[in-house]
């Protein structure tokens, strides 16, 4: 099974190196547990009508180190929640990549992004080539291959799906 | 061409000759270790059973669990989280550690650093117990995979090696030297890596010491860290550990991403500004602020060591009246050490609120801050609300320094203190 295409335009470009993800939530709201309200606050220090905006698909840009502190994850949940199917970005804090990854949620690094796209422009993460598409502004961009356990849980929508596929895999070898 | 500690670890635990950075490998964790939180553990459990259909884990000795967050518990949810935890141990055969203190540093005190051992957890901090030539690596939710598979899978990681050189003065601690690696080489200069340390100065360091700079990898980026264990740290761990394994060691033509060397000779105490880890600066920048609270504790620093430092700033002055010290040995097994020769008294005499080992204060659950405070920390962390209120802040300093800050009710220079 090959990963499909993400495509969608981007929604916000996190210029911030060594983002902190639970700015995009907030602190006071890290315990929040109902997607909808999480939704509902995600981004509001960024831009009050993110929500109302953001379209399914659409993808967030991250600068080096995109994730690095200590991240929880509701941030990310609140994003997927408003249809977010992806974060491009320089490069990525280990532990964030490996939480969000274990909720098959596509990571993708790809050095030069920060200044190939502006927001609303339209991008293409094309797996296969292993290239990142601005269809806006037709250029590309290379982007790093996934190890092959990531590439696998992405292609699985996560960790439990992936370790099924292990076992089917594991009972017919 | 030769390998490091960290390939000649995985290649042992994958069961092969050889591994090289970059090879995606299955590997076997000789031990798979936990604390009970929620998200985690309970997920964990949960999922066994109804994803995979596993009642039990099938070698009961490769897992240990820890109780060390939400202690004590403050409310019958907490309580219902330790009981699971508990009974799932039970019914496991699997150890469930509780009131010993805090698991990074007792999993060394237990024997789970045992040098040439593969280590997983789902929290980072677990890099700590590379101080034995253990190599641990905090997977986050991934630790699935180790409670329902034999072997997980792995991209063996590069290693970036560190040489520190020079001797620290007094006053100044392995704590700052970790924080100076971060402000030398950058919040991502070992992202992705095994952050291998070693040099002169890690020689001259004691073993606490070292916990200290392995407990903290993770912010720079690396996956965790390791040192070359020398008799000292096997003298420790042989004594402890729980496996017959032999010790590795890098060799002397292994493969670096990259090699740095720092002197540390001429460090200064410094500070992390809120609200990042990579916000490092000279203490020198900050002194004067006014602080309402000092925590001294968690796993990275709070052990002997650090007890005895601040009881020595501490000697012959009181906390600031207003002022909270709340003070936290790592495990139980320091805290009766500092106990038996005095250090607690010291502490206690001062005006230091002393407590049993928990994680509790270095993620705001108990001792936590209201808008508009601030606090000198030993814990792991500075970012926005994790010690209370997200209007709070918290500089990061080490162990001296929150005591000469605790005397001033300002972030205080602990040197003087220290003098003659």
């Amino acid at each position: 099974m090959a990963l499909a295409n993400l495509r969608g335009r981007v929604a916000w470009v996190f210029d911030e190196p060594d983002f902190d993800v639970d700015q995009i939530v907030g602190v006071k709201n890290i315990k929040i547990k109902d997607v909808d309200e999480l939704a509902r606050v995600a981004m509001s220090e960024y831009d009050p009508d993110f929500a109302g905006q953001v379209r399914p698909g659409d993808l967030l840009v991250g600068n080096l180190n995109f994730g690095y502190g200590h991240p929880h994850y509701p941030p990310m949940i609140a994003m997927r929640h408003l249809g977010v199917a992806g974060v491009v970005a320089e490069s990525f804090s280990p532990g964030y990549w490996r939480g969000e990854i274990a909720m098959g949620f596509p990571q993708v690094a790809c050095p030069g992004i920060l200044t190939a796209v502006g927001r609303w422009d339209e991008i293409e993460v094309d797996w296969s080539a292993g290239v990142l598409h601005n269809h806006t502004r037709s250029t590309q961009l290379p982007i790093e291959p996934l190890s092959e356990s990531d590439r696998q849980m992405l292609e699985a929508g996560g960790l439990v799906g992936y370790l099924h596929a292990r076992d089917r895999q594991e009972s017919t070898s | 061409m030769g390998q490091t500690i960290a390939e000649k670890i995985l290649a042992r635990a994958a069961g092969r000759d050889r591994v090289s950075a970059g090879e995606d490998i299955r590997v076997k964790p000789d031990y798979v270790i936990a604390y009970d939180f929620p998200g985690y553990t309970d997920v964990i459990f949960r999922q066994m059973k109804e994803e995979f259909g596993i009642d039990r884990v099938a070698e009961p000795d490769r897992f240990a669990l820890f109780i060390d967050h939400m202690v004590p518990a403050t409310t019958p949810a907490e309580e219902d989280l330790h009981k699971i935890t508990r009974e799932w141990g039970a019914r496991n055969d699997v150890p469930v550690y509780e009131n010993v203190g805090i698991g990074h540093q007792v999993a060394a005190e237990l024997g789970y650093a045992t040098p040439g051992a593969f280590v997983v957890h789902f929290d980072g901090h677990i890099s700590q117990l590379g101080t034995f030539g253990t190599l641990a690596i905090g997977v986050r939710r991934h630790l699935l995979e180790a409670f329902v598979k034999e072997y997980i899978k792995l991209k063996v990681p590069q290693t970036t090696r560190i040489d520190l050189t020079g001797r620290l003065s007094p006053g100044v601690t392995s704590r700052d030297v970790f924080h100076h690696i971060v402000r030398t080489l950058g919040p991502s200069a070992c992202r992705f890596h095994v952050l291998e340390l070693g040099g002169d100065a890690v020689a001259d360091m004691s073993l606490e010491a070292r916990q200290t700079i392995n407990c903290l990898a993770m912010f720079t980026g690396a996956v965790t860290a390791i040192m070359n264990p020398d008799d000292k740290a096997l003298a420790y761990a042989r004594a402890r550990q729980r496996k017959d394994l032999e010790p590795v060691f890098s060799d002397p033509d292994a493969q670096y991403a990259a090699r740095h060397r720092i002197d540390i000779s001429d460090l200064e105490p410094v500070v992390v500004i809120p609200p990042s880890p990579a916000n490092t600066r000279d203490l020198s920048t900050v002194t004067g602020t006014e602080v309402h609270v000092g925590y001294l504790g968690s796993c990275a620093s709070g052990r002997v060591e650090d007890l005895r430092l601040a009881a020595d700033v501490l000697e012959g002055h009181r906390v600031k009246p207003g002022f909270k010290l709340y003070v936290v040995p790592t495990s139980k097994e320091i805290m009766s050490q500092a106990a038996s020769e005095g250090t607690l008294s010291r502490l206690i005499d001062a005006g230091a609120f002393v407590t049993s080992s928990s994680c509790d204060y270095c993620f705001g659950r108990m001792g936590v801050m209201t808008a508009g405070q601030r606090a000198v920390s030993t814990g792991t962390l500075n970012v926005r609300g994790r010690m209370g209120s997200p209007d709070s802040e918290i500089f990061i300093v080490n162990a001296a320094a929150v005591a000469a800050s605790a005397i001033e009710g300002r972030i205080a220079d602990p040197r003087p203190y220290l003098e003659g």
